[in-house]
């Protein structure tokens, strides 16, 4: 990654230690104060240049290398998240925006992400259309100069705190399912909206339900070209199957064991000793994995079927290092802040994992696209 | 660390797998287990041609690549010689190759071969090995055979790692060769009226076969850049792409042999010959289970360098 990555870490590390409260574990508990440090946090990254490092100079970044990015995403993903919601903008909408978009959405858009001021939500998945996402029923039907948009989306992250949502829905209907899909860029508190929370195992304030009720938008509101969404939808996933670093928080959580049980760790079975080794291997393994498609990336290429390699690697990783975790914190003592800490931490950890192999494309599609570029199926 | 091998490396392993290929390729195997006693007599040549003898993995970074790269070409046509124990040959003592053992059971599959072994064990003590004579055919045997040692050292720490990092790059080029193998039959093989490859079962099984493949390649790289550092930690690492090599082997060949059906078992297809000498890089010098007890001893609490641990990973 290069010395300029490595003295990022500690910086990263610096501000999380300073910033986060140590029992931070995301921005979507119940407790109202963890939004809040999330919004503080990613504005103290901003006023750095460190919550869009990679993005060019004139939309907020500082040029910096994706090697870069990397370490951002590793070090906050192990750190709980502390940018909260706010990750989706940096990660994947800025970039798309900066790629598809207008030069008036790059100029309304791109300054408040990289500020740290906005969160946007993803308004893809519908109760029909979740894998299977080219079967959305959300439409958007011409109205005069613009559409009116209704239906549902749902599984939708951090719609109750967003602004904005990233929104496909249907404008026409194609010879393929593919076709007649655009992506609208629409405001959440527009009263057309509403938002329904769901609870759910990963905690309160992260799953939504959102109703579209002739929202109105107009051709301003369109990233790239009407009915041509999908293709852009396939640079979006692109982005977020290696967004989030999740072999990090692995890593770390597995490293911090020994530590916290002391002496209790030799007492361990030893069978439980080897599957902790075998999974800091595999989480090695995902790491180098991800590397792999990032370096192509540094040099301006994306092989889909790497990216699918890796996310197939890390959600397994995910998993299945929750489940160790799991049985290594039964042993911590309760006594201590750290063994509260670490505890609290691994529980947090293990209702997540439930979400990896489902979340940014279930393993199964990455499996059907690794397949594709195996074989070339269909 | 960089992700891919230099160039010059790459294509000095491209340039292996054609002269391998053009001596015989898949004949290669066949010929040395119908007589043993050629395999000397057929490889050597070949081996020599492309300069294997000549590069320098101990010293130089750069012939480390090419014979990883090497390995890996040998492990494509599962070549039935020791080019990996060969390649590690120990520096200062006369030997013609390396072979890291297991303290209760020195086995190497060097059978039949009429060369100077040092074997090591993996808490570097070190001792000239002769192989004894075969008591199997190669055919139930793959070449594996009992060492007699005499010891002569206890300084061989150093040796480990890269003996246990070269034969886990012939294992990756056998497990290249079973996903060609595998990938080249679903696309063929018709089954209730289509090519297996469009069961969407089969597609499946394949893609889990890749990644355990693919990310043994990806540690494999890592080691090697471990081992050319000469990183403290080189020997966890080294154990670490093992354990990872001998189980993804146990996925891929397992997924290859039931996607071939019962053709995969018959000596007509590559794949029963490629998995029959995959074994004594599989258990030797420890298999699955001994290989996760070692590691797990081995790292003890301080666990493997990476993001939080000393050693920074830089790519």
């Amino acid at each position: 990654m290069g010395a300029a990555a490595t003295e990022l870490r500690g910086e990263l590390r610096g501000l999380v230690a300073q910033h986060v409260p140590p029992e931070y574990l995301g921005a979507f508990t119940d407790d109202p104060a963890d939004l809040e440090t999330a919004q503080e946090f990613c504005r103290i990254l901003a006023e750095r240049g460190l919550l869009c490092p990679a993005w060019p100079e004139e939309y907020g970044g500082r040029g910096a290398s994706v090697w870069e990015q990397t370490a951002v995403r590793e070090e906050m993903w192990a750190a709980h998240e502390p940018r909260g919601a706010q990750y989706m903008g940096v990660n994947w909408v800025g970039p798309t925006i900066m790629r598809h978009g207008t030069g008036e959405q790059r100029r309304r858009h791109l300054p408040p992400i990289a500020r740290g001021e906005v969160i946007w939500c993803q308004g893809f998945s519908e109760p029909d259309a979740g894998s299977d996402l080219a079967s959305l029923r959300t439409a958007a039907r011409r109205d005069g100069g613009g559409w009116l948009v209704s239906g549902q989306k749902v599984w939708t992250s951090y719609a109750t705190m967003a602004q904005w949502c990233f929104l496909l829905a249907r404008t026409s209907r194609g010879e393929r399912r593919q076709q007649g899909l655009t992506i609208f860029l629409v405001p959440m508190d527009d009263p057309a909206v509403e938002v329904r929370p769901l609870g759910c195992l990963m905690g309160p304030h992260h799953l939504n339900e959102v109703f579209f009720d002739d929202l109105r938008v107009t051709e301003a509101d369109v990233l790239g070209t009407v009915d041509q969404g999908w293709k852009v939808v396939q640079e979006v996933l692109a982005f977020e199957r290696v967004g989030i670093a999740r072999y990090a928080r692995c890593e770390h959580l597995l490293q911090a064991a020994p530590e916290v049980l002391g002496d209790a760790w030799e007492r361990l079975p030893g069978e439980l000793r080897v599957r902790w080794a075998r999974m800091l291997v595999h989480c090695r393994r995902a790491r180098l994995l991800a590397y792999r498609v990032v370096a192509l990336q540094d040099e301006g290429r994306v092989r889909p079927g790497d990216a699918a390699a890796y996310r197939i690697a890390v959600t397994r990783l995910d998993q299945e290092s929750a489940e160790v975790l799991m049985d290594i914190a039964a042993s911590v003592p309760r006594e201590g802040e750290a063994a509260r800490r670490f505890r609290a931490e691994v529980a947090d950890h293990w209702r997540y994992s439930h979400a990896s192999t489902v979340a940014s494309g279930s393993i199964d599609v990455q499996r059907i696209l690794l397949a594709r570029a195996l074989l070339g199926a269909s | 660390m960089n992700i891919d091998l230099s160039p010059e490396a790459a294509e000095y392993g491209r340039e292996a797998l054609r002269a391998l290929e053009a001596a015989g390729g898949d004949r290669l195997v066949q010929r040395a287990e119908e007589a043993p006693w050629s395999r000397e007599k057929v490889l050597a040549p070949v081996l020599r041609e492309i300069g294997a003898w000549e590069l320098a993995p101990r010293e130089d970074a750069d012939d480390l690549e090419a014979a990883a790269a090497l390995c890996r070409s040998a492990g494509y046509w599962a070549v039935a010689y020791p080019v990996a124990e060969r390649l590690a040959r120990p520096a200062g003592l006369d030997a013609d190759g390396l072979l890291v053992v297991d303290d209760t059971a020195p086995e190497a599959a060097v059978a039949g071969l009429g060369l100077r072994w040092a074997a090591v064990t993996a808490d570097g003590r070190r001792s000239d090995a002769v192989a004894r004579p075969p008591d199997a055919p190669p055919r139930t045997s793959a070449f594996v055979t009992g060492l007699d040692l005499r010891p002569i050292d206890e300084d061989g720490a150093r040796d480990v790692a890269l003996g246990l990092v070269l034969p886990c790059w012939t294992l990756l080029g056998m497990l290249d060769r079973a996903i060609d193998l595998t990938r080249a039959h679903v696309l063929v093989r018709r089954q209730f009226g289509k090519p297996l490859a469009e069961q969407q079962g089969v597609q499946f099984q394949l893609t889990d076969a890749e990644v355990e493949r693919s990310g043994v390649e990806m540690l494999a790289r890592y080691t090697l850049w471990s081992v050319q550092a000469g990183l403290p930690e080189a020997l966890d690492d080294a154990l670490a792409l093992r354990l990872a090599a001998v189980e993804a082997a146990e996925a891929v060949f397992r997924t290859a042999h039931l996607l071939h059906g019962a053709v995969g078992f018959c000596d007509e297809t590559a794949l029963s010959w490629v998995s029959r000498y995959s074994q004594p890089l599989r258990r030797l010098p420890w298999g699955p289970s001994a290989t996760r007890d070692r590691l797990t001893r081995q790292i003890g609490r301080r666990g493997l360098t990476g993001l939080f641990r000393d050693t920074e990973v830089t790519a």
